[in-house]
């Protein structure tokens, strides 16, 4: 996962220029998609466009080896602190999946 | 501090209307201009979010300058999301302030339960960053605050009862208040029973889609009711973007520049509506605003103190929750009810004269953010 790094903050959005220093020239960097669940949600009532997936999880999580969050669906209830890993993009999105048979703290 | 006083204020019922979006915005017009003694307006701000989206309804500034018969005058729509309003507001007061106009109309308006559910929740995700990863996600406005809600819940001692006392608070406001959407008493039981929206939150804690219009005059002449300052802000557009998710920044600064440029802090404000799109989003917003400490905003709803009879009385008029959340009227509802409480004749009057009154107006997940505070002099 592509991790944007500039004075000191990491995002895995890339910005135009840093808020910081207003310059573009952000460092990127691959990092791990492995992370833990920050917080989540399950949407019952849902927009149009996804309304013939719901419920659906919504989860924010923490990535491993950078100091940024991504946002994420996710197949499986989770709770916080549960270890997670991308299982594939689709239509744009971050589709996540636990990692079984683990848990850490977060 | 400004030089901008407020002389009249309208509002139409809020709830399912039969009257089209122009007809809600020239009959809040009329009402606030006939409150303020017809003075000639010279310019006009509409706050709307989804006239052309949903109704297929633009030129609303135009409209009401030309069916309210004010003149050849210039008049421009404002969106800011669920801050449209609030944004107008300032809009016109800026106008005021650089010497360019000395009495302006601000309107704000919305026109939603014509149309279904999922149609209104897609229109509403424009408000979003459209290319995100997180939108492509899945996340929805309600969402954002549930994930929200249950990081709260997970580093302070809060939970679902909490949110269901604000929504029950405001609930027990927008009975007694004769514009609101929902005059049925509720209870805890019912509330915690509800249908679940977005995983902490249920139907209670979700403000509803509503129909009406609410509009407000201001001028450089003198009244009893002074627009101490006017602020806003923006903030992340994304939720993977926030540096700490119990945050919302915009809401902080706003609050943060408005104090200082009326030089008094929140321990001076008498009487509050601030953006409850969301029962989570109270909670976080008077901590934000310095009413209470960071993470300790639910044991101020477990005390009382955010009641009417409460020494930080919030949203007294049911909030968005239970007043209705017509998005582009809601900044501009929140001010009517602040004048009305100011005049000592308002739903919900808090005791003892209040003199100083906040109302913050939040658009997007924390994309906008206003704050205005309004003193009785």
């Amino acid at each position: 996962m592509k991790i944007y790094s500039c004075c000191g903050t990491d995002s895995i959005t890339k910005k135009y220029a840093c808020s910081k220093c207003s310059e573009s020239k952000h460092e990127e960097k691959e990092v791990s998609d492995k992370g833990t669940v920050y917080s989540y949600t399950k949407i019952h009532i849902a927009p149009a466009e996804f309304a013939d997936i719901a419920p659906y999880n919504v989860v924010l999580i923490d990535l491993d080896e950078a100091n940024a969050k991504v946002t994420a669906r996710i197949q499986e209830d989770v709770e916080i602190g549960d270890a997670v890993k991308l299982s594939r993009i689709e239509n744009g999105a971050y589709v996540y999946e636990k990692i079984q048979n683990t848990s850490a703290v977060v | 501090m400004t030089n901008v006083y407020i002389h009249g204020i309208g509002m139409t019922k809020f709830g399912k209307l039969e009257s089209s979006l122009k007809e809600l915005l020239l009959e809040a017009s009329t009402e606030a201009l006939n409150d303020a003694g017809r003075p000639k307006i010279d310019a006009v701000f509409v706050g709307n979010f989804m006239g052309g989206s949903i109704s297929n309804q633009e030129i609303l500034g135009a409209l009401i300058a030309n069916d309210l018969g004010l003149g050849y005058i210039p008049s421009t729509k404002v969106e800011g999301a669920c801050a449209s309003g609030g944004i107008a507001f300032r809009q016109g007061i800026l106008g005021i302030l650089s010497g360019e106009y000395e009495t302006v109309l601000v309107a704000g308006v919305e026109k939603m339960k014509h149309a279904s559910t999922p149609d209104v929740t897609q229109a509403i995700n424009s408000a979003m960053d459209t290319s995100s990863t997180e939108k492509h996600a899945g996340l929805t406005f309600p969402g954002f605050f549930g994930v929200l809600a249950n990081r709260y819940f997970y580093e302070t001692g809060a939970t679902k009862e909490h949110l269901a006392r604000v929504a029950l608070k405001n609930r027990e406001n927008g009975v007694r208040n004769p514009l609101a959407q929902f005059p049925k008493p509720t209870s805890l039981e019912e509330i915690l029973a509800a249908r679940m929206i977005t995983d902490p939150l249920g139907l209670f804690d979700c403000s509803p889609m509503t129909d009406g219009a609410a509009a407000i005059v201001i001028s450089r002449k003198k009244s009893p009711i002074h627009v101490r300052s006017s602020s806003q802000v923006s903030g992340p557009t994304q939720m993977q973007d926030a540096v700490d998710l119990l945050s919302i920044p915009a809401i902080g600064e706003s609050g943060r520049l408005a104090y200082e440029k009326a030089g008094l802090g929140p321990e001076d404000i008498d009487v509050i509506e601030i953006h409850d799109c969301f029962s989570m989003t109270e909670i976080i917003a008077t901590e934000e605003l310095g009413f209470f400490n960071r993470l300790e905003g639910w044991k101020a709803v477990e005390e009382g103190r955010t009641k009417v009879t409460g020494d930080k009385p919030v949203n007294t008029s049911g909030g968005l929750l239970s007043r209705g959340h017509p998005i582009g009227a809601t900044g501009i509802a929140q001010l009517y009810q602040l004048v009305r409480q100011l005049r000592g004749n308002a739903a919900n009057q808090v005791a003892n004269n209040p003199r100083l009154a906040l109302a913050q107006n939040l658009g997007g997940t924390g994309s906008y953010s206003t704050v205005h505070i309004l003193e009785r002099v």
